[in-house]
């Protein structure tokens, strides 16, 4: 079956924390069990018990997560750097894949690779705490790599690899990065780099002082609507958003594919045709879809609006519920989605 | 079917703990040092090469620029363009210490505040605080000479009057770490390029061998050593200087070997102070150099700071010296031998002949002229003044009737209001 191709499946970790405390969970037993050998040291088994799920289930991310774990966790850092690329390739929004391959490479010390995957992992996911951390590991890592070269000291004994956190499931019950890390990548420590004690030279005198360090604040997005006219706009994007919702549902994928405005970039390396055609046949393919919206929140300003929600999605198999943000533009007389997000 | 309910939450997250600090001491890479000795070696089997094929542009000096503009964007705390700029110059050029330190503190300060230039945390400040202090002083150097610019126009002052001969000319400022290269266009001397250069561990002044310092004067390029019979110590080439010149020997200077040159593969440039007496360039600035200058013409004028005058001050600072020297010629125009003798330095040493033994041959020259009179061509006067002031002269000597002369040269010096030879030598 094409569960895991789900293209949903690639926001599923993002449902909603109270329906899993208050629906008695039927906890796929088998990402358990392997849960629990993983956590006993018994990796034998558990890759056993993996690959003959994935026998059936080639495409299972969570299952190829916990491959790429077992694979790093028995000594196999190049196996695992297979396993974990290809989960980013085949799942690009995903940003554990990406934390755990910046892992291997830091382990490595390859730590320009894993700040790449690491930004990588923030960009798919800006409150995504483990990988803030580590990045502020690597960078720290980096930082010391670069002293170590100018400062011309022996970089042959090299130091302890940095001890990243590891994410061991792709899927567990501690929603730690459901709460949002205070500093996004953007208001991270930027810190006041002191100007060189001589600065602009160039300049004849004028000597650039440096301004406040701290960033700019959270460009703030939300803007009461303070007419009746933004009210009446508001009123349009929700419609529009809804429309979209139910086009998806009814698998109207015409109308739901209309939806959105050429100037639409789809997340990863995809091109806007590999992306149409990857939604087409995963929506059409399906038997029954249900997308249902909660607490659309929509804010305009001027021919730009965003809309966030709680997006519940089922078919199948598979039950999703995940915050998304949609980003409109106004283009003639129509709103056309610009951007899509999950997350908060 | 068996459903699966899969409640995907966020990853239990395993961590693993992480330390920042882990960098480990490490002890300095030992640097080859040449032994005197090993250097003469090799300066003796060199052999000069009249030309050379440039490698392929590289820019050094491009290298020092983008450098800059990562300081401005920190200045203007714009560290992410900063870091994305750091990040690209340090992978064109690794061993450019300086843009790792930036570069390490544009990383450290996404996740801390760096104070200064080079906050480098605690254990590695132990291991580097030699390089480190050096690695500032030359980010203090390069700023100054960036924002000490000479005045338009200006020539430094010891060049007096250059000929057309003279192509080029180099003046070193040790104050500002700064070689510059100037072009004798026809409308006067021109700055066209400057580079950072690093001079003797003890500054300038050399006196004697070992004594690890720049020779401060006014010198020739005397060849241009083939990089491949040179050490990597010296980098991409070397320019050798006669030093000791006239006037070192006269003041009783030893060493020698003194050269323009590049730096080994591991550095891409070298502390302010960092040489055993050679000034030394990044390589692709020497590149630039070598390609530029001409062997034997281009004057390099070692100075502790430059002035830089206006080219009229030049030529009526000039113009007491020209009234000396052209008596000179009158004299020896005349064929007077004693007139002619008068203008010659008790103190007179012409390759090891005292005046009296180099006489006769003053005295074959004049029986040659025989009362025509000469021409001085291609003049150029190199002034140099310290407990002294002397003058570097060199012409080409041509009497009436003949189409060409040797190519002289003379150092003068000045006693009181008058000036006297103290050598004379033909170079060519």
């Amino acid at each position: 079956m094409k569960l895991a191709r789900t293209p949903i499946f690639t926001t599923l970790r993002l449902l909603a924390l109270a329906f899993a405390c208050t629906t008695p969970i039927a906890y796929a037993d088998d990402y358990g069990d392997v849960n629990q050998m993983l956590q006993a040291g018994k990796l034998n088994e558990a890759m056993v018990k993996v690959e003959s799920y994935l026998a059936t289930k080639p495409a299972d991310p969570q299952m190829r997560f916990l491959k790429g774990v077992i694979q790093r966790n028995l000594g196999k850092q190049a196996e695992a750097i297979a396993t974990f690329t290809k989960l980013t390739e085949d799942y690009p929004e995903l940003p554990e894949p990406y934390n755990n391959l910046a892992v291997l490479y830091a382990g490595q010390n390859q730590f320009d690779k894993a700040r790449a995957a690491l930004e990588m992992a923030i960009r798919t996911n800006p409150s995504y705490a483990t990988a803030h951390e580590n990045l502020g590991d690597v960078y720290a890592r980096l930082a010391s790599q670069a002293y170590n070269k100018a400062l011309q000291l022996d970089g042959a004994n090299p130091a302890v690899p940095p001890k990243l956190a590891l994410i061991r499931e792709l899927f567990g019950p501690n929603n730690k990065g459901q709460h949002p890390v205070a500093p996004a990548l953007a208001s991270a420590p930027k810190a006041a780099v002191a100007k060189p004690s001589t600065p602009a030279p160039t300049a004849p005198t004028a000597v650039v002082p440096a301004p406040p360090a701290a960033t700019t604040a959270p460009v703030a997005a939300a803007k009461p609507a303070a007419s009746d006219a933004t009210a009446k706009e508001a009123k349009d994007v929700e419609e529009v958003v809804q429309a979209w919702a139910r086009a998806w549902a009814a698998k109207d994928i015409t109308a739901y594919l209309g939806a959105y405005g050429k100037e639409f970039d789809p997340a990863g390396k995809q091109s806007r045709a590999a992306w149409e055609a990857e939604r087409r046949n995963r929506i059409v393919g399906k038997n029954a879809i249900s997308v249902k919206l909660d607490n659309v929140n929509v804010t305009v300003n001027g021919s730009q609006a965003v809309a966030k929600f709680r997006q519940d999605y089922r078919s199948g198999a598979l039950a999703v519920s995940s915050r998304k943000t949609l980003e409109l533009l106004k283009t003639g007389n129509r709103w056309l989605i610009v951007k899509e997000s999950t997350g908060n | 079917m068996k459903r699966h309910f899969i409640f995907l939450l966020f990853p239990a997250l395993v961590g693993l703990a992480m330390s920042a600090s882990a960098a480990s001491h490490k002890k300095p890479t030992a640097k080859a040092k040449p032994t005197a000795s090993a250097r003469h070696q090799s300066a003796a089997k060199t052999k000069p090469v009249q030309s050379i094929k440039p490698p392929a542009l590289a820019n050094g000096d491009l290298a020092e620029a983008r450098l800059l503009t990562i300081y401005q964007l920190m200045a203007k705390a714009q560290s992410f363009e900063a870091l994305a700029k750091a990040e690209q110059l340090v992978k064109d050029h690794p061993h450019f210490q300086l843009a790792q330190l930036v570069y390490g503190d544009l990383l450290a300060a996404r996740t801390r505040p760096v104070r200064v230039v080079g906050d480098v945390p605690e254990p590695l400040l132990t291991a580097g605080a030699p390089v480190l202090s050096e690695l500032r002083d030359e980010s203090q150097m390069r700023l100054k000479a960036l924002r000490e610019r000479p005045p338009a126009g200006a020539l430094p002052s010891q060049f007096l009057a250059l000929s057309a001969r003279n192509k080029h000319a180099i003046a070193i400022d040790a104050s500002r770490s700064r070689l510059y290269l100037l072009e004798n266009r026809p409308t006067g001397l021109t700055l066209i390029a400057d580079y950072y250069v690093s001079i003797g561990k003890s500054g300038l002044s050399k006196n004697a061998e070992g004594d690890l310092r720049t020779p401060m004067g006014v010198y020739f390029i005397t060849s241009n050593l083939d990089p491949k019979s040179l050490k990597d110590f010296y980098g991409s080439g070397a320019l050798p200087i006669n030093y000791p010149n006239v006037l070192d020997s006269a003041r009783g200077k030893t060493g020698g070997g003194i050269w323009l040159h590049g730096t080994p593969p591991s550095q891409f440039s070298r502390a302010p102070l960092a040489t055993d007496g050679c000034v030394v360039l990044a390589n692709p600035d020497l590149m630039a150099l070598i390609r530029t200058v001409e062997v034997r013409t281009t004057p390099v004028v070692i100075s502790q700071s430059l002035k830089w005058v206006t080219p009229n001050t030049a030529r009526s600072e000039s113009k007491p010296f020209e009234a000396a020297l052209t008596a000179w010629q009158n004299a020896k125009s005349s064929g007077n031998m004693n007139q002619v003798l008068s203008f010659y330095s008790p103190s007179f040493n012409s390759n090891g002949k005292t005046l009296t033994q180099w006489t006769p041959s003053l005295r074959s020259e004049l029986n040659k002229v025989q009362g025509r009179a000469i021409q001085l061509k291609d003049l150029s006067l190199l002034r140099w003044t310290d407990t002294a002031d002397t003058m570097v002269v060199t012409f080409g000597e041509v009497a009436d009737g003949t189409r060409t002369g040797p190519t002289k040269r003379q150092y003068w010096v000045r006693q009181g209001n008058n000036w006297k030879i103290f050598y004379e030598g033909v170079i060519g």
